[in-house]
């Protein structure tokens, strides 16, 4: 990993009132190296989206910091907070509703210079023209539709421009292609690919579809329950995964191969309800190795190889301790 | 494929008057499904599939659509099937789980009455024999205390607990054939497994036919024996799933395969798109509906449409003029 761009430091978030109140994130903490990709997986209600949007203070953060560039963003306040925050930029799952559609694609993709006045005239007509042709929108053609004139794609194509537009250091992705069909999903990670390297930029990128996650990412991060199972290099946490949730994940992973092996381990249950989370380790209620320690002891984040870490007492890469459920 | 054909499809066309103009949602789809037998039906979004889906059951809206052609299930044709004859059918000879849980339930009836409806209605069933079978069909899909669970409201299941339910309630009245549209999606990928899991299952018991209609290869490939590849309302390849996936002839379904994401592939994979997008139905391009996006395409292609052929393999067909070559030791 390069130096890091990124750092969260037990980051939590808790929704709701004294006695309702949901731990939707507890406790994470994460490096994001200048021009890398983390992929943040996890099922629904997880914490991925929350997190991402904690990272941007779109949710206010109960506990932990957020350091962008040295710089503390949970410190940081009012004028001084929306201009740190102008070096990350969020692009969000559904594309025809993040846009307003009665506005021109011009418009839009020029909001954040007009916000900020870092651009006028000219020049403005030059950043936004070139941002669009760079997403694959020609601008004398189609710069002039309304949002609501693009199909899903598109639209994210121009989220996407206007996200690169106040040049952001740090692109949080959450959900980006999960609307879209196939083919143009494609489109969408490989212009991701594409600007990233153009940029330079670096990537948070949230998903719950475990293929398009490793597709893109350097390292992953997996989630269960509002913390953190599992962060390692994409290729080896996906080859030998050390927590026993993100083997189970993995193996409900569907390959569009009809010769891959039918795997018939498939996780039980649910998850439990983040209202009345299960003490010690989140993941112990389904997990086949549990123990009373898991019960008891909330496993830390610990390293099992160069660059991978675990929270679980029992890793699956490691050799079983003496009385240890196999 | 099997002794006995189920279900014959042929050459249907359904077709919605919209205020622009007339919109073909399916056009001269054609096959056979046999008993016991599950076929997938792969499209994206506008291929027709899930119209395709509705014109089977005999679900339409009663003005504005023309459906032509011929469904025969079990030999009593659906297309132009009085209301009466297809609630016949409905429930006993086919029934369909559609895609979203949460809104093919009624959000203020016990789940356990929505089960004993078609118990009751269909079969003519008393309340106390309803309510045993019911709790029964609530324990065959896996619904754990399904005794308690009988009066719970919809909303206070999980997605995946609703699906299940639904599912429960489609294999009510013991249909021949089941029709899943899209079961899985919007469900997370551990619970989709296990829906998955249980759709196979079932059907193993039941000795089900079932049409497992997404956009998900990965959903068909290893839980169905044939595929029908569809594209802008006309079935582009069809064939046995190995077939498809490894002897592919129609650019189109290779398109479709390279450009998902694999879980196998090594992290920054270049994927192989497909340039632009699904075409508009109301303007059709007039050859093949593929070819502007095809990189194989010629101008035959783009003025004369091509039909469905035979390929090497029995029951594999694409339609296309200027096939891939069969990749010689390739399995996908």
């Amino acid at each position: 990993m390069n130096e890091s761009l990124l750092s969260v430091r037990d980051l939590s978030v808790t929704f709701g009132p004294r006695g309702r109140r949901v731990s939707a994130v507890d406790g994470v903490s994460f490096d994001v190296g200048a021009g890398e990709t983390l992929g943040l997986v996890g099922e629904s209600g997880c914490g991925k989206t929350t997190t991402g949007r904690a990272l941007m203070r779109i949710v206010e953060p109960t506990a932990g910091t957020v350091t962008l560039e040295g710089v503390d963003l949970t410190a940081a306040s009012g004028r001084a907070l929306r201009e740190q925050r102008t070096a990350m930029q969020m692009i969000f799952q559904d594309p025809i509703s993040s846009l307003n559609p009665r506005r021109r694609a011009r418009d839009i993709v020029a909001e954040p210079l007009d916000c900020w006045k870092r651009a006028t005239g000219e020049e403005r007509r030059r950043i936004v023209e070139e941002l669009l042709a760079q997403v694959g929108i020609d601008p004398v053609a189609y710069g002039d539709r309304y949002a609501r004139q693009f199909s899903g794609g598109q639209c994210q194509r121009i989220s996407i421009a206007r996200a690169l537009a106040m040049r952001p250091k740090l692109l949080i992705c959450d959900e980006v292609v999960s609307a879209l069909d196939v083919s143009v999903q494609a489109q969408i990670l490989n212009l991701l690919e594409d600007l990233k390297a153009e940029y330079g930029l670096t990537l948070l990128f949230i998903a719950h579809d475990l293929a398009v996650v490793k597709n893109i990412s350097d390292r992953v991060a997996v989630m269960y329950l509002g913390r953190l199972c599992e962060i390692g290099p994409a290729d080896t946490l996906y080859d030998a995964p050390a927590h026993p949730y993100t083997k189970f994940l993995l193996g409900a992973a569907l390959e569009a191969d009809p010769e891959a092996p039918r795997r018939s381990e498939v996780l039980e249950g649910e998850p439990p309800s983040p209202l009345n989370p299960p003490s010690g380790c989140r993941f112990r209620t389904r997990c086949p190795f549990a123990t009373e320690r898991c019960a008891t002891e909330t496993p830390e984040l610990r390293e099992v190889a160069p660059g991978h870490q675990v929270a679980c007492h029992f890793p699956l890469t490691l050799a079983r301790p003496e009385g240890a459920p196999a | 494929m099997s002794d006995e054909t189920l279900l014959r499809v042929r050459e249907v066309t359904t077709a919605f008057d919209t205020p622009q103009g007339r919109l073909t949602a399916v056009d001269g789809v054609s096959f056979d499904l046999a008993a016991h037998e599950s076929l997938g039906v792969v499209g994206e979004s506008g291929s027709g599939k899930t119209v395709l889906s509705r014109t089977i059951m005999g679900l339409q809206p009663r003005r504005g659509v023309a459906v032509t052609g011929s469904v025969r299930l079990n030999g009593a044709e659906v297309v132009g099937a009085s209301e009466g004859a297809k609630r016949e059918l409905w429930g006993r000879q086919v029934a369909m789980v559609f895609q979203d849980p949460m809104t093919s339930l009624n959000p203020v009836v016990k789940v356990g009455k929505q089960i004993d409806e078609v118990l009751r209605v269909r079969l003519g069933m008393n309340r106390a024999a309803a309510r045993a079978r019911a709790i029964e069909l609530l324990e065959m899909v896996g619904i754990p205390a399904a005794d308690s669970r009988y009066g719970a409201y919809p909303h206070s299941l999980s997605g995946g607990m609703r699906q299940r339910v639904v599912i429960a309630i489609a294999l009510a009245g013991s249909p021949q054939l089941l029709l899943a549209d899209e079961p899985t999606t919007g469900l997370d990928v551990t619970i989709q497994a296990q829906i998955l899991n249980l759709l196979d299952e079932v059907q193993g018991r039941l000795g089900m036919s079932m049409i497992l209609v997404t956009h998900d290869l990965g959903v068909v490939a290893t839980r169905t024996s044939r595929l029908v590849v569809m594209y802008a309302g006309r079935v582009v390849e069809t064939g046995t799933t190995r077939d498809v996936f490894a002897r592919h002839r129609m650019p189109y379904t290779r398109a479709l395969l390279e450009s998902s994401p694999k879980v196998s592939n090594p992290s920054h994979t270049r994927l192989a798109a497909i340039p632009g997008r699904p075409p508009n139905l109301l303007d059709l391009p007039t050859g093949c509906a593929f070819a502007p996006r095809c990189a194989y395409a010629t101008d035959r292609c783009r003025t004369e449409r091509p039909v469905l052929e035979p390929a090497d393999e029995p029951g594999h067909l694409f339609a296309c003029f200027n096939p891939l070559p069969v990749r010689v030791g390739s399995p996908s």
